[in-house]
């Protein structure tokens, strides 16, 4: 078990630099979840811990010792990749034993080790099966085994669920979190998925164009965004962001008042981006609430609840509300209420978020 | 079963078509091995009057007869057997490290490397500068020459590189992270994932071993280094105008002719045994299952 340090991480492709200078601790036994967009250069970090890319910049140690320079192999740490890379020649045992045997590792201990990877994975009676003949799933549990295995002191997880379909997803989310809840070996995990991101993380590192910008847990991430793009990255639906300006008494959207909580304390007149979360909108008025009039254009009924998409202004925004089981009672909401403690203000210029006066 | 109502006229008639040419082609390519197996089982005479046309005429086995009773006829295929097993082995043992460095992208200076093997299918120095290559090394009427001189064949080395740069990245990034070494990484999965690359491979080098004839020919000397194939022109040469094998072939039931065939058929009778060894290779697919795209 090893804690893995960051520093100044530098990635250039010839004179193209794709990753700007990462920071990152991360602690022993933690399982931090590494997320943003497509091309934002979490894939080019797990990479270069992994030792697959060479570091232009920077220092990278994993349990205090540097290793910038120390083949993937020496590294001590095990990936699972995206498309599993289980070697199809090769059935589920020997795919897991591949590394032990590589690394002599005696015959019976190699025997023993695969039978009880095989049994935590469920895998036991699929050891005789080549690749082609597993699901999906189960391939994915074989790039597991084939990790775990090892012992590595990391664990590095190149979005290994984004393969499955949407049930299985779900499934093998759970099995790997149970998994490290388990073995307690320090996990980095790569995805674009923010759901995969909340359910996993210890700590969530949101990136974009190969910087971080935010590193917290994933409540701290939800509820105290730094700015527009982790406001907008984590959470389903996405927090609605609506251009306003801050009045002697709040913010004014779309030619409406909102109530805030903290004092605006010379701040008038300065452009803002409002953030409203969808799951805070209420349908019926409450104690410091702000009415804003919408105009419903549609409702997606998700079961327990339900998704109203809206015009409000020139913006559109979309609202999650309880559906009680029927979603009638919904097609004839006309305003929406916003209580004024959970409305995020950004600035809307640099759209780093704002802190209000007490 | 194939439905032909599923088919337009127009289908029909094309595939029809297709069948005849393909009949063709496949008696066209069929009749000339039919053709010698049935000159070698005729007589001498029928076969030199020019009477077999496909079943065998006065059917006999004496022109085996008389090329199993000739120790050099053994000595010959004994060779051709060295020439093939040792060359395609050491062909392989090139072409196979040489493809895989040739296709991995960290190796540097691979496009001059590449440019460099391609340029030796279209460009070389020819038959004397090459004689005279080997007469330097000390590589003439040398059977170890013969095994060492063909052994880079800069067409396999590219099709096999193709191959290599097909299978997917992850698998070699796979067996380094589980501390694969370059060698144990082309030897423990590469190797077992382009089995049907390199069967063809193989069989390319079996088939141009086995019938090598003209380079042998030039660089061999002694009668006990020569392959079958440079013996079955020695026997034409000396078959056709040997008076006295003239005489004895007239009681003895063979001519040249049928005596040349009977060669040919036992110099073709190895090749198809070793196909279908390794036609079981040429299985697709292989790759199903590892990686998921």
């Amino acid at each position: 078990m090893a804690g893995v340090s960051l520093r100044s991480i530098i990635k250039r492709y010839g004179a193209l630099q794709v990753v700007h200078g990462i920071d990152l601790e991360v602690a022993e036994q933690e399982f931090v979840v590494l997320v943003g967009p497509s091309g934002c250069g979490k894939s080019t970090t797990l990479r270069m811990i992994a030792g697959l890319e060479d570091i232009s910049e920077g220092e990278l140690s994993i349990d205090g010792r540097f290793m910038n320079r120390v083949a993937p192999k020496d590294r001590d740490v095990a990936m699972v990749f995206q498309n599993y890379a289980l070697y199809p020649h090769l059935n589920v045992a020997d795919n897991m034993a591949f590394g032990l045997r590589i690394r002599r590792m005696p015959k019976d201990q190699i025997a023993t080790t695969i039978s009880e990877t095989a049994e935590i994975l469920g895998l036991t009676d699929y050891l005789d099966r080549r690749p082609a003949d597993l699901s999906g799933g189960q391939r994915q549990r074989v790039a597991m085994g084939r990790a775990i295995v090892r012992h590595p002191k990391v664990f590095l997880f190149d979005e290994p669920l984004s393969n499955l379909d949407a049930k299985l997803r779900t499934q093998m989310r759970a099995e790997i979190k149970r998994l490290h809840n388990r073995l307690g070996v320090t996990s980095i995990y790569v995805t674009h998925d923010q759901v995969e991101a909340m359910t996993l993380a210890d700590r969530i590192v949101v990136m974009n164009d190969g910087r971080i910008e935010q590193v917290g847990t994933p409540m701290e991430l939800f509820n105290n965004p730094v700015n527009t793009f982790v406001a907008g990255f984590l959470g389903s639906p996405p927090m609605n962001q609506v251009k306003g300006v801050l009045t002697e008494t709040g913010a004014r959207i779309g030619g409406m008042d909102v109530s805030l909580n903290g004092a605006i304390n010379g701040h008038a007149g300065r452009d803002v981006i409002v953030g409203i979360r969808p799951e805070h909108v209420m349908l019926e008025p409450g104690d410091a609430t702000s009415s804003l009039p919408i105009e419903l254009d549609l409702v997606e009924p998700l079961g327990s609840e339900a998704l109203l998409h809206a015009r409000f202004g020139q913006d559109n925004m979309v609202f999650k509300a309880d559906t009680n089981g029927e979603i009638a009672h919904l097609s004839g909401v006309k305003q929406v209420h916003v209580p004024a403690d959970l409305i995020k203000l950004f600035d809307a210029e640099t759209g780093r978020a704002l802190e209000l006066g007490a | 079963m194939l439905n032909w109502n599923l088919y337009s006229r127009g289908d029909k008639f094309f595939a029809i078509v297709v069948s005849v040419m393909i009949g063709m082609f496949t008696a066209a390519t069929l009749y000339p091995f039919i053709y010698i197996a049935a000159v070698s089982f005729s007589s001498g005479f029928a076969a030199q009057a020019g009477k077999v046309v496909l079943p065998p005429i006065d059917a006999t086995l004496e022109a085996y007869g008389y090329i199993i009773g000739d120790p050099k006829f053994w000595i010959s295929y004994r060779n051709t057997f060295i020439y093939t097993i040792g060359g395609t082995l050491m062909s392989l043992a090139f072409i196979i490290p040489g493809a895989y460095a040739l296709s991995r992208p960290q190796l540097k200076g691979r496009r001059f490397f590449n440019l460099f093997i391609a340029f030796t299918m279209w460009f070389n120095a020819g038959l004397i500068p090459f004689f005279l290559n080997m007469r330097d090394l000390n590589l003439l009427d040398s059977m170890f020459g013969i095994i060492l001189a063909f052994a880079v064949n800069a067409f396999n080395i590219i099709l096999l590189r193709n191959f290599f740069e097909a299978i997917p990245r992850s698998f070699e990034e796979a067996a380094r992270m589980d501390g694969a070494n370059d060698f144990q990484v082309l030897w423990k999965v590469f190797i077992p994932l382009s089995k049907p690359a390199i069967a063809t491979i193989t069989l390319f080098c079996i088939v141009s071993r086995w019938n090598g004839f003209f380079w042998a020919m030039v660089l061999l000397q002694s009668e006990d280094k020569i392959p079958l194939q440079v013996f079955l022109r020695h026997t034409i040469a000396t078959l056709s105008d040997n008076d006295e094998f003239a005489i004895v072939q007239t009681d003895a039931g063979f001519s040249a002719e049928t005596v040349t065939a009977a060669i040919i058929v036992c110099s073709i009778i190895p090749v198809l045994i070793v196909y279908p060894f390794i036609q079981k290779y040429f299985e697709k697919g292989i790759l199903l299952g590892g990686v998921k795209e």
